[in-house]
């Protein structure tokens, strides 16, 4: 700090510390090398640069002094040299960059663009809305055994409801499950209510590829048990979904259904509002997005819940279908072809 | 199911409902309609023409020219029928008329003589399937009448979707027990044409009855629960009336013969399946409901031989198997023209025996898919008699003696207790009790009030199937009261006991990255062909997708062939997905997720300024190193590849492998051979990993003080030989450089002039900083020495000077 003090009195440092205001405002003035060569030579250069003639008297000064004085000096000259380099490169690319002749419109530097699968987008935007419900996501096993599939859930595979899905079976009792409702046992033999998840997956059926079907398809269940859970929570909680999800003026209908699991069973139906090309908006017809009900007792049972004291419901829905119906996919299949220009739709980026 | 809106229209004349309300109200009931069809479609401008004249066409042997009136005055017309009478009605399209075969008639010159028009066949005008002549119209009309009118095609037919727990809705009673205002009592059956009411007489017995030298016996009464007889004797077989045949024809059923006819329409009217006998050609006129015996084989009324076994239930005669019972007649027995006496059967069978039998014979009848789903037991005696009375009226006959009936198991109906409380458990909102009673009055749900405020229900024999417990009761009260008066009340909820999956967390967070990283997300089914897995698939749709893959990677490389040969040169796509292993005959296979990546093409889209660069190894190997730490726990790495792989072409490839070394995937460019590339494809290169099943949460980041005095940098240029890779000079440079050096970065390779061939020199940055001062040269110096010093020490390595 003496030294500090001290080199601040000397009238050589005062002049340096000026003369680096001065050359660093001609730096940013220059507009060309030219005139930052000018700039160089004033200060820095050789013979008669302002800052090297200092540097020159230093032997002539007082040695108390000489070393605060020189230290300043490097120092000036440093910073001086840096900032002729940076302004140096600046000028330069301004001169490569010819600001008269320059076309702005010319396209700029792009990276690739990236997206989901346009039925996984589908599948998150459910997620989050569930999520914002207080639910959780549960996975189980693709390869699956009868008493999972069906048994446990109410359907016993010599009643006709086991036709239903006509199911893709490995060996004796092993199959692709045929829905996510499996994960649905398998998550209460592990867990005691509350539950309240989401199991979305890939289910398989022995369906050929045509628009509206594929063998293999991605399914969201759902499940709620709980104390208390009545037909009027699953009511509300799949109305208010089908509103975030289709828009607010969506309305929704359930209609009396049957699924060995669930009893009383719904079918949701929703009927949109659409906006034409000319901006004029029209009801669609209904529409139906997915089938639930109330958690069948004998379902608890099979799991060990009281089913006297535990209530709950179930809903399963095809997200591949919402995406064709949300984007206006007209064909199932063309979310297995990979095709990028199809992909590319749904991406974020610019190089798409 | 298959409805006429008339036939339901005729089963509640105190109801008066539109097509559009019976859709709506169905689809609030449960039973939504498919899809709808005006039955007279097409055939608005077809009327009804007489053929007044017939001669041969003077230049063709095989045309008639006919003189025909059509309301307008005789026309003439030249027509190929084989057969015309004259003084008959046939259905006719004169010129301008588009019939549904699909051609427009117009007057045109046939030989030499004008034609003015057509008389149609049933298949010209969708009618049937009879192409053989054209079609003749029973009856007396007025020439010109709308053959809508004259068909009765005033009608609409319904396609419902019946849900396998409600048999009881295979038929249009049932419907029309859910349609009816007043429910089941607005619900009646419309009298036969020309019929006479038959009250039924029973000879009842639990083991067999025989009467008048007909005899029935049940030997299995576990698989037939009842079966009657009904003989009815000097028929004779002929063409059903128009109202019977137009009935058939507006469900989209075939006319077959008079007494063919009856059962078939009883089985639509009423649900209840029934077979008709030839009784002459039973055997000993008896009939014996059995199992098969293994090996016995029968021919069946669609003329193929079934190998029966002991599982299937038949009716025999004496001696032979003469029907599967409950699923189809043989044609050994089958009614023909010949048949004068007719045994009429109307029997109950166990739905779960007729399942088996018929899916062990892979078929389903009209008669199977009832019984299966449940056939009323308290509708035989009606449907037996309705028949009867039909068969009377249009085949002629008598019905000889009282009707046999072997009922080994006496049907009772049973009552289900039903708490208040729980309705309103499960429902939500409280309901009175007369109000729940008036609910399930309609449906046929007999209520008793009991002390305790609660209702013992009383179960009618049509919905025995599918209300058995008091929460299939709650469901008919909600059903009734309907979906939509209940409120929609969010109430409040406990969170999740379960944990949110923490492999969804990750997969959320790789498709993130790699999004970000341009790359897009392709889905295969996990379907593979022969070679590419080892778990098959017992009954695959096609041999393409028999097998459950091991692998992502085939899947995306179709991928690439697909976009390549649609000419896209850069393709960047990611999957993730579950791949299947065998684990022995005992077990499912066992699953795994994972994640794989291809990249082909431009490091960047194309731009004007020429940086065509394409994707190469290096780019792979940032885009892998970015994953891999979210995509495992700390302390993956990558590997160079020994040799090559199944997918990775040799010597360009890294296994991926876990912190405590497990191989975990792969890298690297796609073999030869993998990929059908055009000529101009840049080379594809590929990864993929498996994802842990249960990825642990990540931890936490921990905060590493920022060094606030400047760092110092010193470049070192090595000169590496072969055997010295990049990595392991790095990882000396690291040990050596000890604390003060922050970070080793390689910032340059060059190999050629100047450098001793199987050499090369890799330029490192080293970052040398201390927490607590600024560091001096000489410090700086001194680290660097050591590390040259080490790398000389322990690799052989010397700087490049």
């Amino acid at each position: 700090m003496g030294l500090d003090n001290m080199s601040n009195d000397n009238p050589l440092v005062i002049r340096l510390t000026e003369l680096e205001a001065e050359a660093l405002a001609a730096v940013a003035e220059a507009g060309d090398s030219e005139a930052l060569e000018r700039v160089r030579v004033t200060y820095l250069g050789r013979k008669d640069g302002r800052i090297s003639a200092i540097l020159r008297q230093l032997g002539e000064i007082d040695p108390s002094d000489r070393r605060a004085v020189g230290a300043e000096a490097n120092r000036v000259k440093e910073t001086l040299t840096g900032a002729l380099e940076v302004r140096s490169a600046q000028v330069s690319q301004e001169t490569d960059f010819d600001v008269e002749a320059a076309d702005l419109t010319m396209p700029g530097r792009e990276t690739w663009a990236g997206g989901a699968h346009p039925v996984n987008q589908v599948v998150d935007e459910i997620w989050q809305i569930f999520r914002g419900m207080g639910f959780t996501r549960a996975r189980g096993p693709e390869a699956d055994t009868e008493w999972y599939n069906f048994e446990a859930l109410n359907t016993p595979l010599d009643h006709p409801a086991a036709d239903e899905q006509d199911t893709l079976y490995l060996k004796d009792s092993v199959l692709l499950r045929s829905h996510t409702s499996p994960v649905q046992i398998r998550t209460m033999e592990k867990h005691d209510p509350p539950i309240r998840i989401l199991a979305p997956g890939m289910v398989y059926r022995r369906d050929t590829y045509d628009a509206t079907h594929t063998p293999a398809f991605a399914q969201i269940e759902g499940l709620v048990v709980d104390e208390g859970i009545t037909f009027v929570d699953f009511k509300a909680t799949l109305a208010e979904f089908a509103r975030r999800f289709w828009g607010a003026d969506t309305k929704i209908r359930l209609r009396p259904s049957f699924f060995p699991f669930t009893e009383p069973s719904a079918e949701v139906d929703v009927k949109r509002l659409i906006t034409l090309k000319d901006g004029s908006r029209v009801e669609s017809d209904w529409i139906e997005i997915m089938g639930a009900g109330m958690v069948d007792p004998a379902v608890l049972e099979n799991v060990g819940y009281d089913s006297e004291r535990y209530t709950g419901f179930a809903f399963g829905m095809g997200p591949a279908r919402m995406a064709l119906l949300k984007y206006g996919v007209p064909d199932l299949r063309l979310f297995f072809e990979n095709d990028i220009r199809f992909l590319g739709q749904f991406a974020r980026g610019v190089g798409s | 199911m298959n409805g006429s809106y008339r036939w339901l229209c005729d089963l509640m004349p105190g109801t008066s409902l539109s097509v559009d309300e019976i859709v709506e109200r169905l689809a609030l009931r449960g039973a939504p309609v498919e899809s709808r069809a005006s039955l007279g479609a097409g055939l608005e401008d077809i009327v009804v023409a007489r053929v007044e004249s017939v001669r041969k066409h003077p230049d063709a042997d095989r045309l008639s020219i006919c003189q025909v009136e059509a309301g307008e005055g005789p026309v003439q017309i030249v027509c190929g029928a084989p057969v015309i009478h004259e003084g008959a009605y046939y259905p006719f399209a004169g010129p301008g008329v588009t019939i549904p075969a699909g051609f427009t008639l117009e007057r045109r010159k046939i030989r030499g003589e004008y034609s003015n028009g057509m008389l149609c066949s049933e298949k010209e005008l969708d009618l049937g399937r009879d192409q053989s002549g054209i079609m003749r119209l029973e009856g007396e009309f007025t020439p010109g009448q709308s053959l809508i009118e004259v068909l009765n095609l005033d009608d609409h037919r319904l396609d419902i979707e019946v849900e396998s727990n409600r048999g009881d809705l295979l038929s249009h009673m049932g419907i029309a027990r859910e349609l009816a205002s007043e429910g089941i009592r607005g619900v009646e059956l419309p009298p036969i044409p020309d019929g006479t009411v038959i009250q039924a007489e029973l000879v009842t017995d639990p083991d067999g009855v025989e009467v008048g030298g007909v005899s029935i016996r049940i030997e299995d009464p576990d698989l037939c629960y009842r079966y009657l007889g009904a003989v009815i004797r000097g028929v004779s077989i002929g063409p059903s009336p128009e109202w019977l045949v137009n009935r058939l024809r507006a469900v989209g059923a075939q006319p077959i013969n008079n007494v063919v006819d009856a059962t078939n329409y009883v089985l639509l009217e009423m649900g209840q399946p029934l077979h008709a006998f030839d009784l002459g050609e039973l055997r000993d006129s008896s009939v014996v409901v059995r199992r098969a015996t293994d090996g016995e084989r029968m021919t069946t009324l669609d003329d193929v031989e079934r190998a029966l076994d002991a599982d299937m239930l038949m009716i025999c005669d004496a001696s032979h198997p003469i029907a599967i019972g409950g699923v189809m007649g043989g044609s050994a027995s089958e009614v023909s023209d010949s048949t004068s006496d007719v045994l009429l059967e109307c029997a109950l069978f166990n739905p779960k025996s007729i399942r088996k039998t018929r899916t062990a014979l892979g078929m389903s009848t009209d008669a199977s898919y009832r019984f299966e789903r449940g056939v009323d037991p308290e509708g035989l005696v009606p449907a037996l008699m309705r028949a009867v009375e039909i068969i009377l009226a249009t085949a002629g006959g008598s019905l000889d003696g009282p009707v046999l009936d072997v009922c080994p198991r006496a049907w009772e109906r049973q009552t289900v207790p039903l708490r208040m409380s729980r309705v309103e458990r499960i429902l939500g909102i409280p309901f009175e009790v007369d109000q729940v009673a008036s609910l399930l009055d309609p449906l046929g749900l007999v209520t008793e009030k009991q002390e305790t405020g609660d209702l013992v229900v009383t179960v009618p024999g049509f919905r025995s199937y599918d209300v058995t417990r008091e929460i299939d009761l709650i469901e008919e009260i909600a059903r009734t009261y309907g979906y939509d008066a209940f409120p929609e009340e969010l109430g409040a909820a406990r969170p999740s006991a379960v944990p949110d999956h923490p492999l969804f967390q990750l997969e959320d967070a790789l498709r993130e990255d790699l999004v970000a990283l341009g790359l897009l997300e392709a889905s295969n089914p996990a379907f593979a062909r022969e070679g590419e897995g080892d778990v098959e698939l017992v009954n695959p749709v096609s041999r393409e997708e028999a097998w459950l893959r091991w692998d992502l990677l085939p899947g995306l490389m179709r991928n690439v062939e697909y976009n390549f040969a649609r000419g896209a040169r850069s393709v960047r796509l990611f999957e993730m997905g579950t791949v299947f292993r065998g684990a022995g005959v005992d077990n499912p296979p066992v699953e795994e997720t994972r994640l794989a990546v291809v990249l082909t093409g431009l490091e960047r889209p194309p731009h004007w300024e020429g940086d065509d660069t394409p994707v190469d190894v290096w780019t792979l190997k940032g885009i892998v190193a970015t994953v891999l730490p979210s995509a495992c726990a700390a302390g993956a790495t990558m590997a160079p590849l020994e040799g090559a792989d199944r997918f990775i072409a040799e010597g360009t490839g890294f296994t991926l492998l876990s912190a405590d070394g497990e191989t975990i995937g792969r890298a690297g460019r796609a073999r030869d051979g993998l990929v059908d590339a055009p000529a101009w494809a840049s080379p594809v290169w590929c990864a993929e990993l498996t994802l842990p099943a249960e990825p642990e949460s990540r931890s936490a980041v921990e905060y590493r003080p920022i060094h606030q005095h400047p760092g110092v940098e010193r470049d070192l240029a090595l000169l590496l030989p072969a055997s010295v890779t990049a990595a392991s000079a790095r990882s000396t440079i690291q040990r050596a450089g000890g604390e003060l050096l922050t970070n080793v970065r390689i910032f340059d390779l060059y190999r050629g002039e100047g450098i001793l061939d199987g050499t090369r020199s890799v330029a490192y940055r080293l970052y040398l900083q201390a927490g607590d001062r600024t560091l001096t040269d000489e410090e700086a110096d001194d680290v660097v020495r050591r590390v040259v010093q080490a790398l000389r020490e322990e690799l052989g390595v010397e700087q490049r000077v």
